[in-house]
């Protein structure tokens, strides 16, 4: 016992560099010779380093402990709870419509063939989705300048520090808030963000979602946000063939122009829904408007064929028009959404630049 | 994927990370809690389980970073997420899907770091039994000195010794018992 006293006392002065010259020399012969006693010092480094790696995991249990309890829970309760609850209440639901009009079992044997009808598209387009392709895009595959990052914070309007799970393009369909967008980019969102080309970021709510014809109409639900008149109008007639059209989305982190001429008439596969538009699309491109040269928005972007270059298709205008007449006019106003088109003798640089203000990065995060 | 400037941000507070410096702890902390508190409520986890999920996987990027073998694949937060997922997906016992958007390369580096954990966890667990089972002055004379980086001087003052030298023959004494209670459980 009181050997290994001796012991621990020796080796604790030889490690922590407490013994003379002589000492130091005779300690390191003793190393040599005697295995046990230097299986003893590796021992003893070893129970040290344990030792202080358990004080310095304390230590980083302490200050986590610190920096959370020092978080303001109710405010990040509020932040991160899904909007279910309020959007409920918004979204207007076709079902419930048709509810109030027309007897019950009519209303079931509508609803049943809609799904039907929704559900053999569904998956037709699914079965052929090797050729068929939505151009939502994958968000954290991509690069954010240090910029944007900076921006973020110093801005009022920041958007949570994940950059989001997929996104794609919306445009302003009124002046209050409203934006159009593709279901399949907000499908199966937990919340959305939708930022401008200046940078700012407004959190948006879905109000209405249409599967059939893959279009999504998007609110901004953030008190800051002031609305401005919009410089274009929805053209609902149906386009000729080899009209030019372009198109502005965010395939990037910045808004891109896209330039093109309709190709066809129906959409993938005969779809009756779409354009098919040669126009070069990329994957954040979905959402966006298809505008003809008077400036008009003459379609949605919304998907493109994989086994083709430059093959994409647009959502035919006429659509969008039948699901905004379908939003309760004490919601949206019809005057909103002007009839009236500002671009028409406008330069392309111009009508851009007039257009870039109402086209919007559509930020969707969930979890899944 | 080297280059890009949040790699950039993020090296900036992993370096902050290792020298204990500029609130990166912190930083880190506040920017990554909300998006795992979403993921964890999600998927049917409380608030607690989100604080404790979300502070093993800080637990295991510190140490991780510290021991010099952190490489970043991929963004900070990536990293932390893909933790915290694994985390509770594990504490879940539910099937392990395949993480997405995530390489092979940083999923076999993330579990590595997760067993590291686990490892030290269960020698972390030693050396505390170890230490309540110590009974004072000798715990407290042990984590002043070692821990806490006192002077033997210090020790002999705050515990009544009338010289340090006494007070050092205390602490050997103590620190023999502790080593032969650790060592008598631990395993490598």
């Amino acid at each position: 016992m009181k050997d290994d006293l001796n012991l621990i006392r020796d080796i604790e002065r030889y490690l922590e560099g407490d013994m003379s010259e002589q000492e130091r020399s005779a300690f390191d012969a003793l190393r040599r010779k005697d295995a046990v006693v230097d299986a003893e010092v590796a021992r003893h480094q070893l129970f040290l380093q344990q030792f202080s790696d358990f004080g310095r995991r304390q230590q980083l249990q302490e200050n986590l402990k610190r920096i959370h309890s020092a978080i303001d829970m109710d405010r990040l309760r509020e932040a991160v709870s899904p909007e279910e609850a309020p959007v409920s209440g918004k979204v207007i639901s076709f079902r419930r419509r048709v509810f109030t009009g027309v007897a019950a079992a009519a209303c079931i044997a509508i609803v049943a063939s809609l799904s039907t009808i929704a559900w053999t598209q569904h998956n037709a387009r699914r079965s052929t989705n090797a050729q068929y392709e939505d151009v939502r895009r994958v968000l954290s595959n991509i690069q954010r300048s240090q910029n944007a990052i900076i921006n973020d914070i110093n801005s009022k309007n920041h958007a949570p520090l994940n950059p989001g799970t997929y996104g794609g393009t919306g445009f302003a369909i009124s002046t209050k808030g409203y934006l159009v967008t593709n279901y399949h980019v907000i499908k199966g969102a937990d919340s959305m963000y939708v930022q401008n080309s200046k940078g700012e970021f407004f959190k948006a709510i879905s109000v209405m979602e249409d599967i059939s014809s893959d279009l999504a109409i998007l609110k901004i639900s953030d008190s800051t946000f002031k609305g401005q008149p919009l410089p274009y109008s929805i053209q609902p007639q149906k386009v000729q063939l080899g009209e030019e059209v372009f198109t502005l989305g965010f395939p990037r982190d910045e808004v891109v122009y896209g330039k093109g001429y309709i190709s066809a008439q129906t959409g993938f596969n005969g779809d009756t829904v779409a354009y098919q538009v040669s126009i070069p699309v990329n994957p954040g491109n979905s959402g966006g408007p298809l505008i003809n040269n008077k400036g008009e928005v003459i379609g949605v972007i919304s998907g493109k064929q994989t086994t083709a270059d430059g093959i994409a298709f647009a959502v035919k205008s006429a659509h969008l028009k039948r699901l905004l007449e379908e939003i309760p006019k004490e919601k949206l106003n019809r005057k909103e959404w002007s009839n009236h088109n500002y671009l028409e003798a406008m330069s392309r640089q111009d009508q851009i630049s007039k257009l870039q203000d109402f086209v919007y990065m559509v930020k969707v995060y969930n979890s899944h | 994927m080297k280059h890009q400037p949040y790699i950039e941000r993020d090296r900036l507070l992993l370096e902050g990370l290792v020298s204990n410096k500029d609130n990166a702890l912190e930083i880190i902390y506040l920017e990554n809690f909300p998006v795992i508190l979403r993921m964890i409520l999600q998927h049917r986890g409380s608030e607690d389980d989100a604080r404790d999920v979300f502070q093993d996987a800080m637990i295991v990027l510190f140490e991780k970073v510290q021991r010099g073998d952190f490489t970043l694949y991929s963004q900070l937060k990536t990293f932390l997420y893909s933790v915290c997922r694994h985390l509770w997906l594990k504490k879940m016992q539910g099937p392990q899907s395949l993480e997405l958007h995530v390489s092979l390369e940083e999923q076999t580096a993330m579990e590595d770091a997760v067993e590291e954990k686990v490892k030290k966890d269960e020698q972390f667990y030693v050396m505390e039994k170890s230490l309540n089972n110590m009974g004072e002055p000798c715990r407290t004379i042990l984590e002043d000195y070692y821990l806490r980086k006192r002077s033997m001087q210090d020790i002999a003052d705050k515990f009544g010794y009338t010289n340090a030298e006494n007070a050092k023959n205390q602490k050997y004494k103590c620190l023999m018992r502790l080593k032969k209670m650790f060592f008598d459980q631990y395993k490598r």
